[in-house]
């Protein structure tokens, strides 16, 4: 199944102790496909959106909190984060702020299911740090389209 | 004979009035045992009988005059008509602390403040043209130097000839008087300047005083109200607690900050704190009862304000709390049914099934998000056009508006671009046009215009959504942006309209509804303005 194969690769990325040949072979194995960071405490949502994204081309580096996100990207650039904002231990606006100075190129999207979440967005806020939100639930064929338009953006 | 004279009094030790007058009531009785009544009155025969008689028994008037003189309780003085004191009775001396030696022979003006010696040419002047001086209210000078208010009355003395020679003077020291009046006057300005109204009335109801504030509240001016029956000031439905109020008083018993509901002469109610004490009379006797009303709207109208918004930051919480509880797994839902179908084969049923369920999530999620997931923050205001927002909005109700035989027509004038939170603007209209359609079951016109103004609260885009629905009852009309009001019925979470206005509002704009039912004109306007420049609050407000 295809998901199998996308979480094998995702924890190989994970692996930052990697010996340089394998990291070379996880980001070989990534082509040209576009790097997503995922990013949310609610397990289910992780699984199903990295398989969905995986389908419609993207490669999905998964994690269910942000210190496991943080450590999946030490050594590549995601093109894009996706995150979830009220989670344990950091929130999503914290990881957004953290990838944001690492890679101040990565297109960052959070998205929560939940209004009562300005106090988070507002603590960015008076950082400097703004970012695009989004609802949950959104149709699977929606948030990719929203991505790749952002794409489009870009280039 | 006894001595006409009082005894002496020592100056030190003023005797106090009562004192004073006890005295002449022992003295007078002794030099005439008949009393001056008998002498006056009910007596039937002639005057010249009876001077005949009171002569026969050795009384001489005279000496008479001169004990009433001396016994007084006001200083009685008199004085030629070069103004030299010339007699001198003992209230006088008590009364401005000369005794008789130290101030005969000496000018009136030695009592007379300085400022005031213009007064005795005055006096002199009318005592020498005859005429007497009743009651004259001024100011005199203590041997001390204490000045004090005295009444004076003055009249002129004459000799056997009927020429002037000089005036008596009455004067009576006032001071207690005045300080009676000074506080009854302080009293009453206290009573008229306060804001509250002072009320009294009679054991009947009778209003007998009205204060100014009185006045102000209840919108009758004191003419109006004074003899009046209190109960004019009483809604109908409540006269009963008049006569609650009344039996309690009679008891003597008070009311203690009573709130209730009273009339103003316009006939509108307002909301009173009203505190009802008797009034006695010196021997303890209730004979009415004061009344202070303070005006308590203001006061009730800052508490269902308060109660208002904390029921809505109440219903917040527990909607962000749902709204967590309901997205998170509606959006693993919605994955797991797209991935389902996206691994069963196309031209099989549980594709259609599974591609029917992503449509009825879809409902679900919309639902959830206008009811639970409003987002107070959807994050960074963008400038956009104002006329796209609502076209895209429309865009999404397009089958709806077919399926209902609903046309829109819309004339777009906005060609500036406003700074707003789109996800919140998306909701403002999703929510107004979802509202136009359901008031349109047999199809209808939604009329829809922007077009830049200048509103007192700055210039601004104004947005105005007519439908040619059933309208809202005006009884409904000032309710329908409470929260969980609704006349849908069970269809409707009576949560739209007050997000929409929250929504608007927060964003310094202003929203409004006019409807109509009538019959072949029915139908509803909603006016949403909102300004070009942001609130500057806007950050700082959010908690």
């Amino acid at each position: 199944m295809a998901s199998a194969s996308v979480f094998l690769i995702g924890e190989n990325a994970s692996n930052i102790k990697l010996p340089h040949s394998e990291a070379s072979d996880a980001i070989e194995t990534q082509r040209d496909r576009p790097i997503v960071l995922l990013v949310d405490d609610e397990q289910l949502i992780v699984d199903t959106l990295a398989e969905i994204l995986e389908g419609a081309g993207f490669f999905v580096l998964a994690a269910y909190d942000g210190w496991t996100a943080l450590e999946k990207v030490a050594r590549c650039r995601p093109e894009y984060l996706l995150s979830d904002v009220l989670m344990p231990k950091m929130n999503g606006v914290e990881l957004a702020i953290a990838i944001r100075k690492m890679y101040p190129s990565t297109r960052i999207t959070l998205f929560s299911g939940q209004a009562g979440i300005s106090d988070i967005l507002l603590d960015g806020k008076r950082q400097g740090f703004e970012f695009e939100l989004i609802a949950k639930p959104i149709h699977p064929l929606k948030l990719v389209e929203h991505l790749k338009g952002k794409r489009t953006d870009l280039s | 004979m006894v001595s006409l004279k009082p005894p002496a009094l020592p100056l030190a030790e003023k005797p106090a009035l009562t004192e004073i007058k006890a005295q002449s009531r022992l003295l007078v009785p002794d030099v005439n045992p008949g009393g001056a009544q008998d002498l006056n009155q009910n007596d039937p025969r002639r005057s010249e009988d009876r001077h005949a008689e009171v002569k026969e028994s050795g009384f001489d008037p005279r000496a008479h005059l001169a004990a009433i003189v001396e016994s007084s309780a006001d200083a009685i003085i008199s004085k030629d008509l070069n103004g030299i004191i010339v007699s001198w009775n003992d209230s006088a001396t008590w009364i401005f602390g000369y005794a008789a030696n130290e101030i005969i022979g000496r000018s009136i003006l030695m009592l007379i403040p300085p400022e005031l010696h213009q007064e005795e040419d005055y006096i002199l002047g009318k005592i020498r043209a005859g005429e007497r001086i009743d009651q004259y209210e001024t100011v005199r000078i203590r041997k001390s130097g204490e000045r004090f208010p005295i009444s004076a009355t003055i009249s002129s003395i004459r000799d056997a000839t009927g020429k002037i020679i000089g005036a008596s003077k009455i004067a009576r020291d006032i001071s207690d008087r005045k300080e009676n009046e000074q506080s009854r006057f302080q009293l009453a300005a206290i009573v008229d300047s306060a804001d509250d109204a002072i009320v009294s009335k009679d054991l009947n109801g009778i209003v007998r005083t009205w204060n100014q504030g009185a006045a102000r509240m209840f919108g009758y001016t004191s003419e109006e109200m004074e003899g009046q029956p209190i109960l004019r000031l009483i809604p109908e439905e409540l006269h009963y607690e008049e006569d609650e109020i009344l039996r309690k008083l009679r008891e003597g018993d008070r009311v203690d900050h009573y709130e209730t509901v009273r009339m103003k002469k316009g006939g509108e109610h307002f909301e009173v704190s009203v505190t009802i004490s008797p009034i006695r009379d010196a021997s303890g006797q209730v004979i009415g009862a004061s009344k202070i009303a303070r005006d308590i709207s203001d006061r009730k109208r800052m508490e269902r304000l308060l109660v208002q918004s904390e029921k809505l930051a109440a219903t917040g919480r527990m909607a962000a709390a749902v709204a967590h509880e309901i997205n998170n797994p509606l959006e693993s839902l919605i994955n797991l049914i797209f991935l389902a179908r996206k691994n069963s084969p196309s031209e099989g049923k549980a594709y259609a099934h599974l591609r029917t369920a992503e449509q009825e999530l879809e409902r679900v999620a919309h639902i959830a998000r206008q009811t639970l997931g409003y987002y107070r923050d959807t994050g960074l205001p963008a400038e956009v056009h104002l006329h796209e927002l609502i076209e895209n909005v429309l865009t999404v109700y397009g089958a709806k508006l077919l399926a209902n035989d609903i046309r829109v027509e819309a004339q777009f004038n906005d060609m500036q671009k406003i700074t707003v939170s789109r996800g919140e603007l998306v909701q403002v209209f999703s929510n107004i046009i979802t509202n136009a359609i359901d008031a349109m079951h047999g199809g209808g016109i939604i009329n829809i215009t922007t077009r830049k103004i200048t509103s007192p609260r700055g210039e601004g885009i104004q947005t105005v959504i007519r439908d040619s629905g059933v309208g809202i009852r005006q009884e409904y009309l000032e309710k329908i942006f409470e929260p969980f009001f609704t006349t849908k019925g069970n269809l409707g979470t009576g949560i739209g309209l007050w997000i929409a206005r929250e929504l608007v509002e927060r964003r310094g704009g202003q929203v409004s509804v006019a409807s109509s039912t009538e019959c072949g004109s029915s139908g509803t306007s909603v006016t949403i303005f909102i300004p070009f420049a942001p609130p500057d609050s806007r950050v700082s407000s959010h908690k």
